[in-house]
């Protein structure tokens, strides 16, 4: 009897969840291949889908394809540029976020409830309103320039919301950091004392035990923090509209916004955005089977 | 019971699974409509609501030019309101701007100004055209009043989207401008009344930048300045900053068709991106006040009601604003028109009427820094009666530049695109 309950609990537990993705992701991606694949209303130029695949049309994908290899390829450039900025932000989040996360596994004590309070604080505020908020802080005559330049001791001038890349990799990690602080967080607190004890009674010091014992054991958290932060960074445009406005630092996702937002162009930003899927299916898949395999394998 | 690893998917459960898609497919393609609304064939509007049955392909659809005044059909069960009607009661007025683009006091005022009638105004904004009119077709909200642009003519009278003006319940259109009592967009104001006017030129700060750009042979040469590098904008506008740069390289034809000036307008766009980087935004009313930004390309209202964000202490006269002062530059006006999905179409066209008045025009003036082309303001003492400081006289609208002028026009499909390829480019930073 126990065993006919469990048989149908779980899938009946799971069931929301089920509906919740199918409603709410697996039908609007069928509606974004609709709208890819489907035509465009000739007068008003707005999308028209076409429901049934055996109408698909590829002529959006030829033109995005065309324009990201072809001799015209001015898609490549926001492309290579959102790798770019993706990666460093990525490394720069790595890098502040990991000392902060293992300091406060390992050594907060009573005060860990507090730091990690403090530092998901930033979630409590709207990622709009922190991105206007830097943007009062760096403005020419702003916080940022009177303190570089010891209010105005040293005759420097900085625009950082000229169109500056430095200023929206800066946003994207400012914006992004909290995201990648919590999975490193929670690999680093299940790494148990013990083994880092046994790690030193062997005769690692501090950075040979970093690099052999908890390093290692981080990896879970290290790749879920980088792709829980690189999917939405590669889809981002906000934070280049917000802190740059420039062409010259335009990535992916400010190509597929203006897309959405051009009469009869929404084909081409369904291209774009089935094409980012695709890029990143890929570290998705290689997550989830090497996690699977992990399971295994414990 | 403990969890064990599942064997991965077959591709027999794979082929199962999908075929559950096709009548996913099927109940997704019966929510949708029979026909696009602009298809050519008979074709019935979500926001209008009768059908559209003698209308023309779309090829047939004539391009509104002060050359080819058009005017537009009524379309059967379109007809215009009946005289004599009371207005709605209990009316909720909904009307759909751009932001910032009207005075909220001035609704207040209309508001009380019909209080008999218990009438309340609701104000609801979009950021661009496209966004407004995919929300209009929708007829998810029935709006009464738009705020809109003659470009989009076509494309409202034959989406069934606006409603015929009554004339009658609009007697302040004599107050108006002569030539915008038949403008070539709309030939007898069948469909509407204009709202303001403005001409496209560059607005800058004095302080920011000490240099008169007028004085410049060509002051449109200042966007390939590697001078200003980083300091300046342009508009977020494809047709505004290509017919900029079509009329930097010393074309007129600011709608043109022709592949070799479009070929010369996009490398010369994309040489501005290398040498001067501009940022891309129509927030110039307040970055140049602020001082965030030094010089942009601007409508004509922008640095009039940039006025009013200047930081504490800073001066007005530091504004400036520059159009070509013969008149032969990017010109245009926004119109009020009654929307057909509406459902107080009595209400709506005294609204048009009251926006019309001179009192309520100068006061929106006041806010919105555009020009309502009202006889009652003369462009030569404008300044003089202090509806604006002397270093933004250039940004007086003058009737006879109209005749100069060069509108930018609704484009044909193949044109459309063509432009928004070079825009796409450009904004790409490729």
């Amino acid at each position: 009897m126990p065993d006919r309950t469990s048989r149908f609990i779980w899938p009946i537990l799971g069931l929301p969840g089920m509906v919740w993705i199918a409603l709410f992701f697996l039908v609007p991606l069928y509606v974004v291949f609709c709208v890819t694949f489907g035509t465009v209303d000739p007068i008003f130029r707005s999308p028209v889908p076409a429901w049934n695949p055996l109408e698909w049309q590829f002529e959006q994908v030829v033109v995005v394809w065309d324009r990201l290899v072809g001799p015209n390829n001015f898609y490549l450039p926001p492309v290579l540029r959102t790798l770019l900025y993706v990666v460093v932000a990525v490394v720069a989040c790595m890098i502040i976020a990991f000392p902060v996360a293992y300091f406060t596994a390992r050594y907060a004590g009573r005060h860990r409830a507090l730091i990690l309070a403090l530092l998901v604080a930033p979630f409590w505020i709207s990622y709009m309103m922190r991105m206007l908020a830097w943007i009062n802080l760096l403005q020419p005559d702003g916080l940022v320039n009177s303190m570089i330049t010891l209010w105005g001791i040293i005759p420097l001038e900085v625009n950082w919301l000229s169109g500056n890349p430095f200023t929206v990799v800066m946003g994207l990690i400012y914006g992004y950091v909290p995201y990648m602080l919590l999975p490193l967080f929670a690999a680093l607190d299940r790494i148990s004392p013990s083994l880092i004890e046994a790690g030193r009674d062997l005769g690692a010091s501090g950075f040979g035990l970093f690099r052999r014992v908890i390093l290692p054991m981080s990896v879970p958290g290290v790749v879920a923090g980088t792709l829980l932060i690189a999917l939405p960074m590669m889809g981002d445009y906000f934070t280049s509209d917000m802190l740059s406005k420039s062409p010259n630092t335009s990535m992916i996702g400010n190509l597929i916004n203006l897309s959405i937002a051009t009469p009869g162009q929404s084909g081409q930003a369904g291209a774009l955005l089935i094409l980012v899927l695709l890029v990143l299916l890929a570290p998705m898949i290689w997550y989830t089977r090497s996690n699977a395999k992990a399971e295994v394998r414990s | 019971m403990t969890d064990r690893p599942r064997p991965p998917i077959s591709r027999r459960r794979l082929l199962q699974a999908s075929a559950f898609a096709v009548p996913g497919a099927w109940v997704l393609s019966s929510c949708a409509r029979a026909q696009p609304l602009g298809a050519p064939a008979p074709a019935a509007s979500t926001a209008g609501g009768s059908a559209a049955a003698s209308l023309p392909p779309l090829t047939e659809i004539p391009i509104a030019s002060p050359q080819n005044p058009v005017k537009w059909p009524i379309n059967p069960g379109n007809e215009p309101i009946a005289s004599g009607l009371e207005p709605e009661m209990n009316a909720t007025l909904r009307v759909y701007n751009y932001p910032d683009y009207v005075y909220k006091r001035v609704l207040k005022d209309f508001q009380k100004e019909y209080a008999d009638y218990n009438v309340k105004v609701e104000l609801s904004t979009f950021n661009d055209l496209p966004e407004a009119l995919t929300k209009i077709r929708s007829g998810s909200v029935p709006f009464d009043v738009g705020f809109l642009t003659y470009n989009y003519m076509g494309k409202l009278v034959y989406g069934d989207l606006i409603r015929p003006l009554n004339h009658d319940y609009i007697p302040n259109i004599n107050d108006v401008w002569e030539e915008f009592q038949n403008p070539f967009y709309d030939q007898g104001w069948q469909y509407t009344v204009p709202y303001t006017i403005y001409t496209t030129g560059i607005g800058w700060r004095h302080d920011l930048i000490p240099e008169d750009i007028g004085a410049r042979p060509n002051p449109y040469d200042v966007f390939w300045d590697a001078k200003y590098a980083g300091a300046i904008a342009v508009l977020d506008d494809d047709r505004e900053v290509i017919a900029m740069t079509i009329l930097r390289n010393g074309g007129t034809d600011v709608n043109s068709g022709d592949p070799a000036v479009l070929g010369q307008t996009r490398d010369s766009m994309l040489e501005m991106l290398s040498v001067s980087r501009p940022r891309v935004t129509i927030t110039g009313y307040t970055d140049i006040p602020e001082g965030t930004m030094s010089l942009s390309q601007c409508w004509s209202g922008d640095m009039i009601t940039g006025q009013y964000y200047l930081p504490e202490g800073v001066d007005p006269a530091l504004l400036r604003y520059w159009s070509p002062p013969t008149g032969k530059g990017v010109i245009g006006n926004d119109f009020l028109c009654v929307l057909k999905g509406g459902e107080n179409p009595v209400m709506a066209h005294h609204f048009l009427n009251y926006m019309l008045k001179n009192d309520v025009a100068i006061k929106n003036l006041s806010f919105v820094g555009y020009q309502p082309p009202l006889r009652s303001l003369t462009p030569e003492t404008m300044v003089a009666d202090g509806y604006l400081p002397a270093n933004l006289a250039g940004a007086i609208v003058k009737p006879e530049w109209f005749q100069v002028g060069y509108p930018l026009l609704e484009l044909p499909v193949a044109v459309e695109a063509e432009y928004q390829a070079i825009w796409q480019q450009f904004k790409s930073g490729a």
